[in-house]
């Protein structure tokens, strides 16, 4: 599956589809219980990670609010 | 880290919540002493900026060293984050303008640490925040005083000086029946007296200067967010696009990007190691300052040259039937007595022989101070009687020390007037 994560090209080998939840142990997302996921565009509650499912295509942004700037 | 909060009892968290090995397998996280952090590419120091990445860039923002006293605050509180600042003061002022704007009110406690009455009555006023302030024990005026500005509830665990005792559950549920959070200074009970999470707080504070340093070495406060307050309210406006993006994580998060960044109250990473450390011993500590402060509270209510104790570890306490419910039958380290007038109480600090007579609490060390002619001096006294603070008043941080010695000091001190 290809996806824009954060802005770039990713593909992930072997897998339809993924759970958000599986996605960021994929790509081996740090501080997981803090991230905010943006699912083309849309903010994920974070109690839907499990529910949410990723596919070729979509656009991914995994954002922190730990490291400054604008809101 | 929740596995390691689930699977053990809190006095192991103190030693082993949150932690993380350090580099070579040092059981110590390094003190990283650096004002900036480098990265290899201008895209990598980017993502971090817009949030993309996770990763250091100033320490007023974040460093490893204060991000590692954090995760431990936040298990040992049962929290959801933790930001650690450069006093206690600074942790009572970040958390309060994280939640405030021109125009609103904060419902206080009246028996708060002066400094905390001067920020609230003196300088907030200033910026367009008005402070109203309850007797915390009288329900009814507390909830009386609510009204449509009311952006926060504000207490103490044990008033200092005044050892007043608040039901914190009964003033959490007032607090949620009105859409505002509770905010509580725990920093005289300490999470060894009680989680104040589980009796309803949203947002606890602590100097972390007094019982959790423990020696008395360093400056610092914390602000831990429990998780539990919804934002998306419309009292608090300026928390929707923080709770948009982070959800209960909203506070935390308009707190690090723009209050506590823009103020920039940050702690040293020196002093973060140094909390870390105390942290351990916590319990240790706290065991032995409620025992020896029982005891000396006991010899002065018998003592015929003291008119009073204020202790809720006594019986006859007006508040130790709360006291004893809420945090387990423990009374934290701190009583205030009286003598016949101010001449005595100065006499007595001026006969102590082991008690040192200074501005703290929470040392190891015995402390003792008159609070209406220092930490109290610049209050009329109106608002003395309104804090607690009488002439004839001593303040008394009991320390670990042997609790004889402590009590033979004071003896001699008495028999010496």
């Amino acid at each position: 599956m290809q996806l824009t994560v954060n802005g770039k090209q990713t593909s992930i080998a072997d897998q339809e589809t993924l759970s958000v939840t599986s996605l960021l142990e994929t790509l081996q997302v740090s501080q997981r219980e803090y991230v905010t996921v943006e699912l083309n565009g849309e903010i994920l509650d974070r109690a839907d990670f499990d529910g949410a499912t990723v596919k070729s295509g979509d656009a991914v942004e995994f954002l922190y609010f730990m490291g400054g700037g604008a809101a | 880290m929740q596995e390691t909060a689930r699977r053990f009892k809190f006095d192991t968290l103190l030693v082993h919540g949150g932690t993380t090995p350090g580099p070579a397998g040092a059981t110590k996280v390094p003190i990283v002493q650096a004002t900036a952090f480098a990265h290899e590419t201008a895209e990598a120091l980017e993502d971090i900026f817009r949030g993309r990445a996770v990763g250091q860039v100033y320490t007023r923002i974040g460093n490893p060293t204060t991000e590692s006293l954090e995760r431990r605050l936040t298990v040992i509180e049962d929290g959801i984050a933790t930001i650690v600042t450069a006093s206690g003061m600074a942790a009572i002022t970040t958390a309060i303008m994280t939640i405030v704007r021109s125009g609103d009110e904060i419902l206080s406690s009246s028996s708060v640490f002066g400094g905390t009455f001067s920020l609230f009555r003196d300088t907030l006023s200033n910026y367009g925040v008005t402070t109203r302030f309850v007797d915390p024990t009288d329900l009814t005026a507390l909830s009386g005083a609510i009204n449509g500005a009311t952006r926060l509830i504000f207490i103490e665990t044990i008033g200092n000086p005044k050892m007043d005792v608040p039901d914190v559950a009964a003033i959490a549920s007032i607090a949620r029946k009105h859409g505002i959070p509770l905010v509580v200074d725990a920093t005289i009970s300490t999470p060894y007296l009680a989680r104040m999470k589980e009796l309803g707080a949203d947002i606890i504070i602590h100097s972390t200067s007094k019982y959790i340093n423990g020696t008395a070495n360093s400056i610092g406060g914390a602000i831990i967010d429990c998780g539990t307050f919804d934002w998306q309210s419309d009292k608090f406006p300026h928390f929707a696009s923080f709770h948009r993006k982070y959800r209960n994580l909203a506070f935390t998060a308009r707190s690090r990007k723009l209050i506590h960044k823009d103020f920039g109250a940050c702690a040293a990473p020196m002093n973060s190691f140094l909390f870390a450390e105390g942290l351990e011993t916590l319990a240790l500590r706290m065991e032995r300052h409620c025992a020896n402060a029982l005891k000396l509270a006991q010899f002065l209510a018998g003592h015929p040259k003291v008119s009073w104790v204020n202790y809720p570890g006594l019986t006859d306490s007006p508040f130790h039937e709360v006291a004893a419910r809420q945090f387990d039958s423990r009374f934290g380290g701190i009583l205030t007595f009286g003598l016949s007038n101010r001449e005595s109480a100065f006499r007595l600090i001026n006969s102590l022989q082991l008690a040192k007579n200074l501005a703290n609490i929470g040392d190891t060390k015995t402390l003792v101070i008159h609070p209406a002619s220092t930490i109290c001096c610049d209050y009329t006294p109106e608002v003395k009687a309104l804090m607690g603070v009488t002439e004839e008043m001593i303040r008394v941080s009991v320390g670990i020390e042997e609790s004889s010695d402590i009590i033979e000091d004071f003896s001699e001190a008495l028999d010496s007037l």
